[in-house]
């Protein structure tokens, strides 16, 4: 049969990379095409059992919902700050990491934990650090003469913002370096000798042949920054008020606390549509701009 | 390099979007672990493992043939088990629940109605005349029983003897004694009291100003209006205009007011005797007064607590009615109080000596005759999760944000409208 014995080389080829690509295909339908293919059918449907077909119901009363498209714009928020955020500040401990520093691989192995460690356990952690009343940061501001602040009640989005990015910027960072290490050192000993200062250089070669790691940190943290819910969940439980109602978190709530089955499958899949709507803009976006060398 | 997508491109970018983690949670939890024959499972809070219970535990595994399989969890997660449960249709045995869920699951047909045991075996162990009345209705739906209260708590406003005492403050006894108390004893880094960013503290308050959650009569919320704004500002204002209150945060923890009560950065808080153990533990040279519970237009606190209830879905109803019925006896409830100071439900519970004789035990014991349910009503209307939530913004935006109490309760109702047509 042709199927089990191609004729032709390149068929012979292809059926082998099937073969290896198998047991991931198997994997992914079973734990994320399939489930996936039940969230969209349950989002078709209504009441706590989810056992009421309910039409296009629910998408159009999430599209109509104020506390949807609240929480949605808290989590945009959210994101534009942890793109924002992993780029500039992972680029800058990439580039301080690739100069011959002292002790420069404990750096980077320091800045690298905290993305090792678990949300749940970085969530409690800066829960406790932010305490207003028995929290180490302000005893530390106290103790310096510095006025207290109210962390998680008068910047609560930014706040989680910043502990996100404490946790994620150092796996930003290596991929930067490894970035940074990928280009030629020719080109910045060329731009020298024709007289172009450091920050000529960075913005003319440097940055440019970054292109392609920086698209890839960028999608990575649109997809993480719209996905997020742990922050929500362990640091502030969405709060005060609704101000850190992150779009899962909400989500969350809705199949969970309020049981409406159908309408949190219906929001997962507006969200996933605009995940991967942001990340096709950005792809296109990016390779408009990526430089060969 | 060109513009367009790459099949290479599709597919990472399908790979990525398939990593949408909520799509799968939203799909299903793991579904839960066959009930195996031999097996018993039941659900539990995880701080309730008591070595009362485990007793009784070994006991019913003796004479049952049975292995227990008491999984503990915190409520957020138990409720999330329990629903990818009801949604698999492979349920545990019982479960224990922190109160609003049997009628909450007796109205989606996901709890067992336990009428024709109580019917059985009712008189024989007490049920219902042993148990206070309110926790025979709270588990109740459409006259059946579908629940057994297994704790009954309230809270109290516990102070610091010895804080009030420098200050020259009496323990207060209405929402005025309370304000000139905290006036007193706010100094420096010390609070007078510290409020909770729990939304459910807020009940306390709400019932002693005669304001109930939801009046089905007249579908209003938060009713009478004019009271339930009195008792949020009152709140607020202990916190933003007269600062005897530090500002809550926002969080799932709820030990905020016991933690700086036990620094003695806190003279006075509201909390029921789950926040003893950890005062005590941590801060053993506090001495510890019991406040009644304070009165403005009624005297009131709250009345909380677990029930157990059975799946309808369970496989072995008469072991799980089996179950309920040894853990809840009354030689039970007098070890779980004597190891850890728990509140029961049942009437004999509160004559006990071991509950007369513990000044802490006997305070909380004698509230409960003033202790009610606020959200019952709310319950049987099915969208107790919806006003739940609302309730929670609220809470918080007076409370943690400041703003006007009448706006937000306005906001609050307006939003409760939507839901409780």
């Amino acid at each position: 049969m042709s199927v089990l014995r191609p004729r032709t080389l390149s068929a012979r080829y292809a059926r082998t990379a099937y073969l290896f690509l198998l047991p991931a295909i198997l994997f992914f339908a079973a734990f994320f095409y399939l489930p996936i293919g039940n969230v969209v059918s349950t989002s078709l449907m209504t009441g706590p059992q989810a056992d009421r077909f309910a039409g296009l119901d629910n998408y159009a009363q999430a599209l109509a919902d104020p506390a949807v498209r609240h929480s949605f714009l808290v989590t945009l928020a959210f994101a534009v700050a942890v793109v924002i955020g992993s780029i500039v500040i992972g680029l800058a401990l990439a580039m301080a990491l690739d100069q011959p520093l002292r002790g420069r691989v404990a750096f980077r192995v320091m800045l690298l934990v905290p993305y090792l460690t678990s949300v749940a356990i970085v969530g409690l952690l800066w829960r406790n650090i932010l305490d207003p009343e028995l929290g180490v940061l302000n005893r530390t501001l106290s103790a310096a003469g510095l006025p207290e602040q109210q962390w998680l009640n008068t910047h609560p989005l930014l706040t989680i913002a910043a502990v996100t990015l404490w946790q994620g910027v150092g796996y930003t960072m290596v991929l930067f370096l490894a970035g940074l290490q990928g280009i030629p050192e020719t080109y910045h000993e060329a731009a020298m000798i024709d007289g172009a200062d450091a920050w000529r250089r960075f913005w003319r070669i440097t940055l440019p042949l970054l292109a392609p790691t920086t698209l890839f940190v960028s999608v990575m943290a649109v997809i993480s920054g719209l996905q997020a819910f742990g922050q929500a969940y362990i640091i502030t439980n969405g709060g005060p008020g609704d101000a850190t109602d992150l779009s899962v978190f909400h989500i969350f709530n809705v199949a969970f606390r309020t049981r409406d089955f159908g309408y949190a499958s219906a929001q997962s899949v507006l969200l996933l549509v605009v995940i991967v709507a942001f990340t096709l803009v950005q792809l296109r976006a990016g390779r408009r701009g990526e430089v060969q060398y | 390099m060109s513009p367009n997508l790459s099949r290479r491109d599709l597919l990472r970018l399908a790979s990525a979007a398939a990593a949408v983690p909520i799509l799968s949670s939203c799909a299903g939890a793991p579904p839960a672990q066959t009930a195996e024959s031999g097996t018993f499972t039941a659900y539990w809070n995880a701080g309730h493992d008591y070595q009362a219970y485990r007793k009784v535990i070994a006991e019913f595994e003796q004479a049952n043939k049975v292995k227990v399989n008491l999984q503990k969890y915190q409520w957020p997660d138990l409720r999330t088990r329990l629903l990818a449960d009801f949604a698999s249709g492979t349920v545990p045995d019982v479960v224990e629940e922190p109160g609003g869920w049997v009628q909450e699951f007796a109205l989606s047909g996901n709890a067992r109605s336990l009428q024709d045991y109580v019917d059985r075996d009712g008189a024989a162990i007490g049920f219902p005349a042993d148990w206070r009345p309110a926790t025979v209705e709270r588990n109740s739906y459409q006259g059946k029983v579908y629940g057994v209260q297994l704790h009954l708590t309230c809270t109290l406003l516990v102070y610091n003897k010895a804080m009030l005492s420098e200050a020259g403050v009496e323990p207060p006894t209405t929402w005025d004694e309370l304000l000139a108390a905290a006036r007193k004893l706010t100094k420096g880094d010390v609070y007078g009291i510290a409020l909770n960013q729990d939304h459910a503290y807020a009940n306390p308050w709400l019932l002693q100003a005669g304001v109930r959650h939801y009046d089905p009569a007249t579908r209003q919320v938060l009713v009478p209006h004019d009271a339930a704004v009195a008792a949020m500002q009152f709140q607020a204002d202990l916190i933003h205009k007269h600062k005897v209150a530090p500002v809550p945060v926002s969080s799932t923890d709820y030990s905020g007011p016991q933690k700086l009560f036990s620094a003695k950065r806190a003279a006075m808080i509201i909390t029921g005797p789950w926040d003893l153990g950890p005062i005590r533990q941590t801060s053993p040279d506090i001495d510890l007064g019991f406040a009644a519970p304070l009165e403005n237009d009624e005297q009131a606190t709250n009345a909380a607590g677990t029930s157990l209830l059975v799946p309808a879905k369970a496989a072995r109803p008469d072991l799980s009615w089996d179950f309920i019925k040894r853990i809840t006896a009354l030689e039970v409830e007098r070890a779980a109080t004597k190891e850890v100071g728990m509140l029961m439900p049942r009437v004999a519970w509160a004559e006990l000596p071991e509950v007369r004789s513990d000044p802490a035990i006997k305070a909380f014991a004698d509230a409960l005759a003033v202790a009610e349910d606020s959200s019952q009503e709310v319950r049987l209307t099915g969208q107790f999760g919806k006003f739940d939530e609302e309730l929670k913004k609220m809470y918080q935006s007076v409370l943690i944000q400041n703003e006007p109490a009448a706006a937000a309760i306005e906001q609050f109702a307006a939003t409760a409208q939507t839901f409780l047509r």
